[in-house]
């Protein structure tokens, strides 16, 4: 919050006419002071909520108190009808068994049967309830309402129950930066936990799981339909190899290798370097600057039918030794590139090492 | 092959076995039910290894390719002969001895240009381990790529190779709170091409190269898992290798039709080389914590250091000629020397923070920081005869890339009811970086740019009612300064999705996104604009009983202008990009009335791209199936493909093909 508020003081004196978000290299700075005033102020409000807010809510939780009885738990819970009733209390898996025969034995052979033997997740016979909620209710009346349903719960309360145990695991720890999670999208829309095959709790061929993310989208599996593309439609390769659908540290949610690197240099580590020549935008836009890695009508995937129209759209600033303010990286080529003449129209033909090169600064070897 | 063997091995060992002691079922089950008899052999059989699965094999014939033969190993690039389609077997021992059960499947074996093989061995509590391998065919070489009108009348940059992705992944005490883990990964591609020796920037000569390198990745680590909290500690290091060379013994003019200083220029041997080798080391943290029941904690850091040397050579021989001398010589020979380090870092914190049942704040924070620096040394040797040296050209450079990127974001999320979720929040990214200046001197000048964009969220989820729901995700920025003519600048990009199920039988998607981008400044004016709108239809009639339909339809359009200096004079111009597409997507699956018993199914559909614009394209590809049940564990399985393309740009580049395949699928 002290952030925000310092960025509005030091980062937004000016926000240009017009514009939503400030520029502070904008130009606009006559006559706006009212603006400017304006901006600080809503800075301050906001960033004074949600100081406000979050101490609240700090006071509010109770330290040390466990996370499976959390308030995202309690609030996934079925609604308590109104007088001083008995709370439902858990009966064990057991009693679940009775009637949901096919479940209880699958649950058994699933991944998640780990809680109803495992002391330490504080669930231990009540596999069943550690998802549902306690049962005892529901066993006497076999009422439906009676216990919690987390596949009709709105999305953030049914990934409170997941998270209740998946929350501090590996795979979540890019949760906060997945789109997935931004948008509501649920657990259980991608994952399974009443099938009865262990490993089918999640789509895990390559064809299966494409198919589960072409389900949500559309337009890029669309993409794919194009003639040079990565091998999806074929099922050689899957969505999650290039894209990690719990979140990462990288934009798109991009895979990672290497530590640092994005997931293309998985398959294409020739790709990456260092190179004592590098190509910058390799580095500062990625692979994307240049390639429609979904898939396109032009050779190689990339973004422009030819080559030269896509490298020239950059290499457009005439060269100067220091290079203006306000100006962009990418130097026009010199002039004996007579594009009239075909072998300069496709610029790769000589700086072939495009991607970086370990010999010649111009990439030609 | 050797990895085909091992997988067939104990498909029919273990089969074996099982045949002997399983009672096998009275109907062969569907595809999606095998696990589950695998999970519950018949109780004769408690003691048994259980197998089940599928063995696909058959024969495929490719018609006569008419039109482009190039162009169609470049899109499609499927095969005739014999093939091992798919194979997908699953091993439980209910005794669990040496593991719990093994899934295996495989892919695309006898030649296809992607053949994939994966094989899971799990044992609860004790192990997890994944084996993984891919061979994946890439052949490119469309006439239009390069220099269409070379001498040699071929794709000047054309490669044909085979790109092999593996990894080793064993995982141990699987479910429990402390899990050691060690991966290996390899990646490498072997295979020829055909590339260019550019020759003083004069000319340049299309000659035959050997492409290979491989990239070993090592890493080990423990994920230690509680409730409260979670911590990854990984250590790895990478090995890569590239030892690519080029050979030429004949006459090559190169592509220069002209004559220089009066004599034409050819090459007549050439032997390049070179040879790459890198290390790296790097470390992975990763974290998460739960220190209040509202609050959230999340970490990461990454930082690696890889570091690369190489040499090069070439000598060639010809007449070849230096503009800078205007001088004719008949041979030169190089030699570099180069070297390269780059220690990367990426921070990344964040939390999550619930003050309410209904509200969550999400703030997290971001860095990547990468500094290249590297060294290059080239010696060019001029040859004026055979025996005589002429004049020697050497540069040396210390070269400097540094890039630092962050971010910070905060967001609020507010389930307003049950039904409505609204989520607002802030993005700034701010950096800069230092690159090699694009002048045409050897000096090695610096140039700096700075990035920094402020970013609106917003976001809506809805579920007005059981059967529909709807998303819509917004995302607008004002950036003041950025580092390219072409990056993201002010922009705003909408996605917005729909799903509505009007019977139980019947889904409908519809999907719109769009984004566009701006750059105002004068000499740049950077306009893009690109839409996506689509729609997709599941029908399952009965449950897909006797008929299931699947149909998606997108229409895409992208217009994309923007002001350049056009060679050879610099003339402003304006660089203009067109796309509209239609693509097409569907698949109807009928059950066919039995037939003696037996149950054919047909399958009928495929895809289609339709577009014009700069380079309008059409690309079908029809697909039927008939799939016909012999026995209750054999099924024929015949099949037809059609492939079409054709660009109106570039009508020689077009291709027709007729795909045939017959075979059969065992299932147990």
């Amino acid at each position: 919050m002290l952030w925000l508020i310092s960025t509005a003081r030091q980062e937004c004196p000016a926000p240009a006419a017009g514009r939503l978000w400030c520029r502070p290299n904008g130009s606009g700075a006559a006559g706006n002071n009212r603006r400017i005033r304006m901006g600080r102020l809503a800075a301050h409000v906001a960033a004074a909520i949600l100081t406000t807010i979050t101490l609240w809510g700090a006071q509010e939780a109770k330290p040390g108190t466990p996370v499976s009885s959390s308030d995202q738990t309690k609030a996934a819970e079925p609604a308590k009808p109104a007088g001083p009733e008995k709370p439902a209390e858990y009966v064990g898996s057991q009693t679940c068994q009775a009637c949901h025969e096919d479940i209880y034995n699958a649950f058994q052979k699933s991944p998640h049967s780990v809680v109803e033997t495992d002391k330490k997740r504080g669930f231990e016979n009540n596999g069943c309830e550690s998802c549902h909620g306690p049962g005892s209710k529901h066993a006497d009346s076999t009422d439906a309402t009676q216990i919690r349903q987390p596949a009709k719960l709105k999305p953030s309360a049914a990934d409170a129950i997941c998270l209740t145990c998946h929350r501090n695991t590996t795979t979540q720890a890019g949760r906060i930066n997945s789109s997935h999670a931004r948008n509501q999208v649920a657990c259980v829309s991608c994952h399974f936990v009443h099938r009865n095959n262990g490993n089918d709790l999640v789509a895990r061929k390559p064809a299966a799981i494409n198919q589960q993310c072409a389900a949500c989208h559309l337009d890029i599996w669309a993409s794919f339909q194009k003639p040079f593309k990565h091998r999806l439609p074929e099922g050689a390769m899957s969505c999650t190899d290039c894209h990690n659908p719990h979140g990462s540290a990288m934009v798109h949610m991009y895979q990672t290798t290497r530590a640092t690197e994005p997931g293309c240099a998985k398959c294409h580590g020739e790709k990456v370097g260092p190179f004592p020549y590098e190509h910058a935008p390799v580095r500062l836009e990625g692979c994307g600057a240049c390639h429609e890695p979904h898939g396109s009508a032009n050779p190689r995937m990339l973004t422009r039918p030819q080559v030269s129209q896509l490298c020239q759209e950059c290499h457009a600033n005439l060269p100067t030794p220091t290079p203006a303010a306000g100006s962009t990286l990418g130097t026009v080529g010199p002039a004996f590139h007579d594009l009239r003449s075909p072998r300069f129209q496709n610029c790769t033909l000589c700086h072939q090492k495009v991607h970086g090169s370990y010999v010649d600064r111009a990439f030609l070897k | 092959m050797r990895l085909l063997l091992a997988l067939m091995i104990p498909v029919f060992a273990f089969g074996q076995e099982a045949a002997t002691q399983t009672k096998p079922d009275e109907k062969a089950p569907a595809k999606t039910e095998q696990a589950a008899a695998a999970e519950n052999p018949a109780p004769a059989a408690s003691d048994a290894l259980v197998l089940t699965g599928s063995f696909d094999f058959g024969y495929r014939w490719v018609g006569d390719v008419r039109g482009s033969a190039q162009q169609y190993r470049s899109v499609v690039n499927l095969g005739e002969g014999p093939k091992l389609t798919g194979l997908d077997f699953t091993l439980v021992d209910p005794k669990h001895r040496l593991f719990d059960r093994i899934d295996a499947r495989g892919d695309g074996w006898g030649g296809d240009p992607y053949s994939t093989a994966h094989l899971e061995a799990i044992k609860r509590r004790i192990y997890d381990l994944r084996v993984d391998y891919r061979n994946i065919a890439y052949f490119n070489a469309i006439p239009s790529f390069a220099n269409p009108f070379a001498p040699g009348g071929f794709d000047e940059r054309s490669f044909d190779i085979r790109r092999r992705n593996g990894y080793v992944d064993l995982e141990l005490f699987p479910g429990g709170h402390i899990l050691p883990y060690l991966v290996f990964e390899r990646n490498s591609s072997y295979g020829h091409g055909v590339a260019t020796w550019v020759q003083d920037n004069n000319d340049e000569f299309a000659v035959p190269t050997l492409l290979r390198d491989s990239t070993n990745n090592y890493r080990g680590g423990v994920r230690i898992e509680y409730n409260r909290y979670h911590v990854t500690l990984e250590q790895g290091g990478t090995t890569f290798k590239e030892d690519d060379q080029a050979g030429f013994n004949g006459t090559n003019y190169g592509d220069r039709t002209a004559p220089f200083l009066g004599s034409t220029l050819v090459l007549k041997n050439l032997q390049q080389a070179y040879g790459i080798r890198g290390t790296s080391l790097y470390t992975k943290i990763m974290a998460t914590a739960s220190p209040l029941s509202r609050v959230d904690l999340y970490g990461q850091f990454l930082w690696s250091e890889p570091k690369t040397n190489a040499n090069y050579f070439d000598i060639a021989n010809g007449n070849f000629g230096l503009i800078s001398s205007l001088l004719l010589y008949s041979g030169q020979f190089n030699i570099g020397a180069s070297a390269a380090n780059q220690p990367h870092v990426v921070g990344n914190a964040g939390m999550e923070v619930r003050p309410f049942r209904n509200l969550r704040i999400v703030q997290s924070w971001m860095t990547d920081r990468e500094h290249t620096t590297g060294f290059g040394a080239l010696t060019e040797q001029i040859l004026l005869t055979p025996t005589a040296t002429g004049q020697s050209l050497a540069n040396a450079l210390n070269t400097l890339q540094v890039v630092n990127y962050n971010r910070y974001q905060v967001e609020a999320i507010w389930d307003v009811f049950s039904k409505l979720t609204l989520r607002g929040g802030w993005r700034r990214e701010f950096g800069d970086a230092t690159v090699r200046a694009g002048v045409f001197d050897q000096s090695g000048l610096l140039a700096s740019r700075d990035l920094k964009r402020d970013v609106g969220l917003a976001g809506i989820t809805a579920r007005p009612f059981k059967k529909l729901s709807m998303n819509v995700d917004y995302e607008g920025a004002s950036t003041s300064t950025d580092y390219f003519r072409t990056s993201l600048y002010n922009y705003h990009r909408v996605r917005a999705r729909a799903r509505y199920q009007a019977l139980a039988s019947l889904g409908i998607q519809a999907n719109f996104a769009y984004l566009t981008n701006e750059n105002p400044s004068p000499d740049i004016r950077y306009n893009l604009d690109s839409r996506a709108s689509s729609l997709s239809l599941y029908w399952t009639p009965e449950g897909g009983k006797r008929v299931s339909l699947m149909a998606e339809y997108s229409r895409t359009t992208f217009d994309s202008n923007i002001n350049y200096l056009a060679f050879p004079f610099y003339m402003p111009s304006v660089s203009l990009y067109r796309e509209n597409g239609h693509t097409a997507t569907s698949m109807l699956d009928v059950n066919l009335p039995k037939v003696g018993g037996m149950e054919p199914k047909l399958t009928a559909g495929g895809s289609l791209f339709v577009s014009d614009g700069t380079r309008a394209t059409s690309y079908y590809q029809p697909v039927g199936k008939l799939s016909l049940p012999l026995q209750k564990h054999v099924q024929w399985n015949t099949e037809w493909r059609w492939y079409g393309f054709g660009e109106t740009a570039y009508l020689y580049e077009g291709f027709r093909a007729h795909l045939f395949m017959t075979g059969l699928r065992l299932i147990k």
